[in-house]
């Protein structure tokens, strides 16, 4: 067993920390997130210099080759600077999907989506209760030599500015779930575009009756796309807690009441503890996961411990994160009620940790 | 014992109904289902206000002579349960609830006089300026320095969490016009009759949830008349402590209020689909989790009602405490709720929508809109009006005496 990253993720943690503490600093994300721009052109060129965009996917596909654990690598570093580019969204999930179908189009596709030139979306959720796929209900219909889309999806990011995207809808009523892909301006999408809470940008697209093609053979890979969107998204929510749980910890050193920080105080404390045991917790499942999933040994309730966990535990540290700092904690200015935000959209997406506890106690 | 309610209150209750039914505009009910916060939106809470004055029912817990309704406990436990159950927007608690009553216990017929008709009618609206930067628990270590000058106290210095100060025209401040002895003992308590005097200014703060609430007020050579002080000079702790009684005690039950959150979560569970069949209102672990909340609220309500109709448990001195510390928790236990019931459809910022008045229609229902905001908003609770490591720590000193 050894559970360290390799001398070659290190090296990449390494590059990539540099970039983001160098141009990603707190204060120039805030001014992005309150600018017209969904997210940052030049962040997303430098990861597809890094080779972040092609890092998951095949050689043969044209990728470099990497394995979750590379992701979760530098995923954890996204978390800690709060990144707002759709990486889950474009590579790891519609990117994936492309990866898995046959055919010219996804070909073609991925390859946009490697390079960077365009971004693909992925459009998943349907809001309550689709953390059970069994509820998903967006159906394709067979139409000519394709389909037809109608529904509605929720939460797509970069779903407005994506080039086409990727949407998981039933074929057939009642049918099994499919990849379909629509290409932006394609006639009947209508999209309501939106900022998240954690400062992402999203959309809801509303299909009438859309022209969309089935990505073939991808469905198969279903499973494996999701877990490991999970798994990143989790590193995600686990850099932020660990950068949580620094910044806490400092601010209570040096925040003074009574005349002594407020770290001295038993109740400050031990909260400043329990954060530490809450993330350090959720970092080992996070590391074990992962070595699990590289290995191919990953199960369903493996995952739903971690995400169940890595929901649940976030949640808590952001919470005592924004009480030890006291009023604050409670305005835009400071970063922790945005990391505190951005834990619960991890939280959130892909069912919350009540669904995946109860799955873990299901047995 | 005695449970009952006397019978000629269902009359009371018919009427008090009736008149919530009736007198609010649509911009008010509209500000009282947006409000996602213990303040509501200002103007259409004004607007409210004045029109409970016109009524003769603005403070019921007042005195009759200032104003109050004369009102039996009983009849003020259904004037707030009515209007929990017509979501209407509560009331701002500065004025009202925390300067109207500390004039009327202890301010000089002069100061009555002339402020208490404006908390009354509505025409005023208070800011509290106690916190400041380096002061927020330890309230006794504030700097704010005010110093005589002839009739004058010359301000300087700086204040912070000044909820709705850019609202407000009145404010009631904490300075320090002594250096010498015991931290307390150089307090003093002003009333400025106005927020715009030279050397004042007044600067918005954005919250979590991207809603300006609260304010820094910033005082430089700042020129106000003595006779706002309340109580003598260097005397304001003790004035600060009086006043703190009607803040964390409060006229108001918090359980109503908490009572519709969890109406509304219901409500919406009854319409969400369960990820394990069914919807989530028939899901043991949603009826689990629920049913602790609401026990949980329950019992608030009874020591309420206990506490409203002179029972022993108020006069603990824990109660402003306790009551503080369990209303505060539940506010973010509900909240939570609410916002883990809407979901993803919780994760769209939607300040506009959230407007009253915007024409911007919401991406989901108006429960989804509300949840994200008010569980963000309500992560204060366990932060103002005295922290809760601060309230258990007061109550831990009475434990055993
Ligand atoms: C939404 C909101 C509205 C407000 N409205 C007003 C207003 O209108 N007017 C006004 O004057 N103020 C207002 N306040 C200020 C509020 O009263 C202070 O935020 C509060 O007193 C805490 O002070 P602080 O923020 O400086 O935190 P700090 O005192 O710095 O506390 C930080 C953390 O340390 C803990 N801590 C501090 N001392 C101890 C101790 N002895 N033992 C254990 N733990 C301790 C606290 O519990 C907290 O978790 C408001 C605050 C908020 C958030």
């Amino acid at each position: 067993m050894d559970f360290r990253f390799t001398d070659e993720q290190e090296m990449l943690r390494d590059g990539v920390g540099k970039f983001l503490e160098k141009s990603y600093d707190f204060d120039t994300r805030q001014k992005l997130v309150r600018s017209d721009d969904p997210w940052s052109a030049s962040a997303w060129e430098q990861f597809a210099e890094f080779g972040l965009l092609a890092l998951p996917f095949s050689e043969e596909r044209g990728g470099l080759g990497g394995s979750v654990t590379d992701c979760v690598a530098f995923a954890e570093l996204f978390g800690k600077h709060l990144v707002v580019e759709p990486y889950a969204s474009a590579i790891l999930l519609a990117g994936a999907a492309l990866a898995e179908a046959d055919g010219d189009a996804a070909a073609a596709w991925l390859e946009k989506a490697m390079s960077g030139e365009a971004v693909v979306a992925f459009a998943y959720e349907e809001g309550r209760g689709t953390a059970a796929r069994d509820l998903i209900s967006m159906v394709a219909t067979p139409s000519g030599d394709g389909f037809t889309l109608s529904g509605e999806k929720r939460l797509v990011h970069a779903g407005a500015e994506a080039a086409a995207i990727v949407v998981v809808a039933r074929k057939g009523e009642g049918g099994p779930l499919g990849f379909f892909l629509v290409e932006a301006g394609t006639k009947g999408c209508d999209t309501r575009q939106y900022t998240t809470v954690d400062g992402r940008s999203a959309a809801n697209i509303r299909f009438d009756g859309t022209p969309a093609e089935e990505l073939v053979g991808a469905a198969d890979a279903m499973d494996a796309i999701l877990a490991k969107a999970v798994i990143v998204q989790c590193a995600e929510a686990v850099g932020a807690m660990g950068a949580l749980v620094s910044i806490t910890a400092d601010y209570a050193m040096t925040r003074k009441q009574f005349g002594v920080p407020i770290a001295t105080f038993q109740a400050v404390a031990h909260r400043l503890a329990d954060m530490k045991i809450a993330y350090t917790k959720a970092r080992a499942t996070l590391i074990y996961t992962t070595a699990l999933a590289e290995s191919g040994q990953a199960g369903p309730r493996d995952l739903a411990i971690l995400k169940g966990q890595t929901g649940k535990l976030g949640k808590a540290v952001g919470e005592a994160a924004i009480q030890t700092h006291g009023g604050v904690g409670m305005t835009d200015e400071l970063s922790v009620s945005h990391y505190h935000k951005r834990l619960l959209a991890c939280d959130a997406q892909f069912g919350d940790h009540s669904y995946h506890l109860r799955r873990v106690g299901q047995g | 014992m005695n449970i009952d309610f006397a019978p000629e209150l269902e009359a009371f209750r018919a009427e008090v109904a009736e008149f919530f039914a009736t007198a609010p505009t649509p911009a008010i009910r509209e500000a009282g289902r947006k409000t996602t916060s213990v303040f509501a939106p200002f103007k259409e809470c004004q607007e409210w206000h004045r029109i409970l004055f016109e009524k003769g029912w603005v403070a019921p817990h007042w005195p009759e002579e200032y104003g109050g309704t004369g009102w039996s406990v009983e009849q003020r436990f259904i004037f707030a349960e009515e209007y929990r159950k017509a979501d209407l927007p509560p009331l701002l608690p500065q004025s009202l609830g925390m300067v109207g009553p500390l004039l009327i216990d202890i301010g000089t017929q002069e100061q009555k006089e002339r402020y208490l008709p404006g908390i009354l009618n509505g025409d005023d609206f208070w800011a509290q300026g106690y916190s400041e930067p380096n002061s927020g628990s330890d309230l006794a270590s504030l700097s704010c320095r005010a110093v005589p000058d002839g009739d004058d106290y010359i301000i300087n210095g700086s204040k912070i969490w000044t909820t709705y100060a850019h609202h407000a025209n009145r404010m009631f401040l904490l300075v320090r016009t002594s250096t010498e002895g015991k931290k307390q003992q150089g307090i003093t308590f002003l009333l400025l009759d106005r927020v715009d005097y030279p050397g004042m200014e007044i600067r918005p703060i954005i919250g979590l949830d991207g809603c300006p609430e609260q304010c820094e007020v910033f005082f430089e050579d700042c020129r106000v008349p003595q006779s706002g002080r309340v109580g003598a000079e260097n005397d304001g702790w003790s004035v600060a402590k009086h006043l703190l009684k009607h803040e964390r005690g409060g006229g108001n039950a918090a359980s109503p209020t908490l009572m519709r959150y969890c109406e509304r979560a219901r409500q919406a569970a009854a319409e969400t689909l369960s990820p394990f069949g069914g919807t989530l209102a028939d899901d043991p672990v949603f009826q689990r989790d629920m049913g602790e909340l609401e026990a949980d609220i329950a019992s608030l309500a009874h020591f309420e009602k206990l506490a409203i109709s002179g029972h022993e448990i108020a006069n603990d001195p824990a109660f402003p405490s306790m009551n503080k510390t369990m209303n505060s928790e539940l506010v973010q236990r509900a909240s939570t709720m609410m916002a883990e019931l809407s979901g993803v459809d919780g994760m769209a910022r939607q300040l506009e929508a959230l407007r009253v008045g915007s024409n911007v229609e919401p991406l989901g229902s108006e429960f989804d809109l509300i949840s994200m905001p008010l569980y963000l908003n309500s992560r204060a609770t366990t932060i103002y009006a005295g922290s809760n490591e601060v309230q258990r720590d007061l109550i831990a000193r009475t434990v055993g005496s």
